[in-house]
């Protein structure tokens, strides 16, 4: 019997192996004119990647030049349904950092299971930030205290589209901010804070500590012409110590809700977003970790772009203007008066010259104010090149 | 006993499957004949699968295999054609399929299956409604004729680059008098 068996097994191995090298070929066949498009994914793999040189000057001081971010992309599609996706960062050079990882299970046409380490499904920047994608060297900085890009964090859920009403969504479990901890002596440290709000709380799936799963939800409207509306929320309480489970204030809770829209007609393109958060319990924290955390975070930016060469050409060289607003002293709780330095505005104009698709090129000024009366903020010039492939 | 069974039903379905890869899967022809029947508005028609030379083959950007390119026929007469293709997506590919007229004018372009999440909005019949009643003497300028989607630059263009690549390669085909 068991000489039976291992016969079979033997002769199953080699049909399997038989059936691969046939479907290879008559694949290779198919897709001999794709591979001149793209190389990488009859293989299975997928290479990619982006990266961002800067040039940083602000008014009457010495400038910064940065490799500010270089990321690698590698996919594995292990078969029709099943792929590993992951993007390995290095930033300013010396840091590295996971970005993303995790596995896509296609199980339906239009319905994804995924999990590992993702991006959170917030506003635009979040999950679309490769150089070319967007314009100014720098990220709108609503997009860094309030939504803290590149927010990512592991978990799982589902994703997909209902094709016939053109709308896409996205619903996942993840893990949340770490708020506070127990420093070497014993004393209870607070990670949340005004000046960037839940920023500094980010764990990035590097030994992250969990005591209570988050929520987050993407819906994305996708069926006028040119147009595309995202709506996006974001529930949960922040995470602790074990040591700290038990302590008030040790937590906060945060409801984050962002929507966002982008138009291109031709030559014309904008895009918008508004963010507002709500955090409860922030009076408890601030008195347990003396920071000074606003109850709520609010901004917005609208952005107007036009290609000024003509559409037959190549290339493209957009001119620009972003206005944004932003405060993570919204509002605050507990006695604690808001700080007019948190009250953000800045205007960044500029260039974005695409030398090719995946290339640019950007020059762009900022203009920084805030609310408080005799602060000025210094003004600067950032010029950079951003790549994507 | 049962091992051994299940190994020849195995081996056995593997063998069929070989078989059949050489047509298109039939998940895909499914969708085909749906869409056909749709945008033809007929019952009942037959695929006659247009093969070409080596050489002619060579010439062209977008390769005719004998199992992407079909002549719609019913009863003799031609109706159109339908081109049935995979082009690549962000970190996948998707299958796509463009119905033309018998004068090679697109009649409606469809995406079959589309495996990723990032790029997925090409689906949307409105954007897709943009390739129809394009031919070959349009060239296809994706941010002009294809008004691009946000954040799905990748596929977007893909697909308008798949269109394209079509169209010159049936300029080529009526130049040698293969359709």
């Amino acid at each position: 019997m068991r000489q039976i068996i291992s016969f079979y097994s033997l002769l199953l191995v080699v049909s399997i192996t038989n059936a691969q090298t046939t479907q290879d070929s008559i694949n290779q066949q198919i897709n001999g004119a794709q591979r001149l498009m793209s190389t990488n994914v009859n293989s299975g793999v997928t290479v990619g990647g982006y990266g961002e040189i800067t040039y940083n000057q602000p008014e009457n001081e010495n400038g910064e030049i940065d490799v500010q971010r270089l990321v690698l992309l590698f996919g594995y599609k292990f078969n029709e349904q099943v792929q590993f996706i992951t993007e390995i960062e290095f930033e300013h050079v010396k840091e590295v950092f996971v970005e993303q990882a995790f596995v896509n299970y296609n199980v339906a046409e239009n319905f994804n299971i995924r999990g590992g380490l993702m991006l959170v499904p917030m506003g635009i920047i979040n999950e679309f930030h490769e150089p070319t994608t967007f314009n100014g060297n720098e990220r709108p900085s609503l997009d860094n205290v309030i939504v803290p890009t590149t927010w990512r964090e592991i978990g799982f859920g589902i994703n997909g589209r209902f094709s016939s009403i053109d709308l896409g969504y996205q619903a996942y479990i993840f893990n949340g901010f770490k708020s506070s901890f127990l420093d070497e002596n014993g004393e209870i440290q607070g990670l949340l804070k005004g000046s960037n709000g839940l920023r500094s709380g980010r764990q990035k799936g590097i030994q992250s500590t969990i005591s209570s799963p988050t929520f987050a939800a993407k819906f994305d409207y996708y069926g006028i012409l040119g147009l595309r509306l995202g709506l996006s929320g974001y529930v949960g309480q922040t995470q602790s110590e074990n040591e700290l489970n038990n302590v008030e204030g040790a937590q906060i809770g945060i409801v984050m809700v962002g929507f966002d829209a982008r138009y291109n007609y031709k030559r014309f393109t904008a895009r918008g977003q508004f963010i507002y958060t709500s955090l409860s319990d922030t009076n408890l924290y601030n008195n347990l970790t003396g920071k000074d955390l606003g109850s709520a975070l609010q901004g917005w930016y609208l952005e107007g772009a036009y290609n000024v060469l003509p559409l037959s050409k190549k290339q493209k060289l957009i001119a620009f203007t972003r206005v944004e607003q932003y405060d993570t002293h919204a509002s605050t709780t507990g006695g604690l008066s808001k700080n007019d330095a948190y009250n953000r505005m800045d205007v960044t104009t500029g260039l974005s010259y695409h030398i090719a698709p995946g290339v640019v090129v950007k020059g762009d000024y900022q203009f920084k104010d805030n609310a408080l009366a005799g602060n000025e903020l210094k003004n600067q010039l950032n010029i950079g090149i951003g790549v994507w492939f | 006993m049962k091992v051994i069974k299940n190994s020849i039903v195995l081996i056995l379905s593997l063998t069929v499957f070989t078989l059949q890869s050489f047509q298109l899967p039939k998940n895909i022809q499914k969708k085909v004949d749906k869409e056909i029947k749709l945008a033809f508005e007929m019952e009942s028609f037959t695929l006659e699968s247009i093969s070409v030379s080596e050489n002619v083959n060579e010439k062209l950007i977008t390769k005719i295999t004998g199992h992407n390119f079909y002549k719609i026929k019913q009863n003799d007469s031609i109706f159109g054609y339908a081109f049935v293709d995979k082009a690549p997506s962000k970190a996948a590919q998707f299958d796509y399929l463009v119905l033309l007229d018998n004068q090679l004018i697109i009649k409606k372009s469809k995406v079959l299956i589309y495996r990723e999440e990032y790029g997925g909005e090409i689906s949307s019949k409105r954007w897709l409604k943009q390739f129809v009643g394009k031919s070959a003497i349009d060239q296809l300028k994706y941010g002009k004729d294809i008004i691009a989607i946000s954040g799905a630059t990748i596929s977007a263009r893909s697909m308008t680059l798949a269109v394209n690549n079509l169209f010159s390669t049936l300029e080529i085909l009526q130049k040698n008098n293969t359709i």
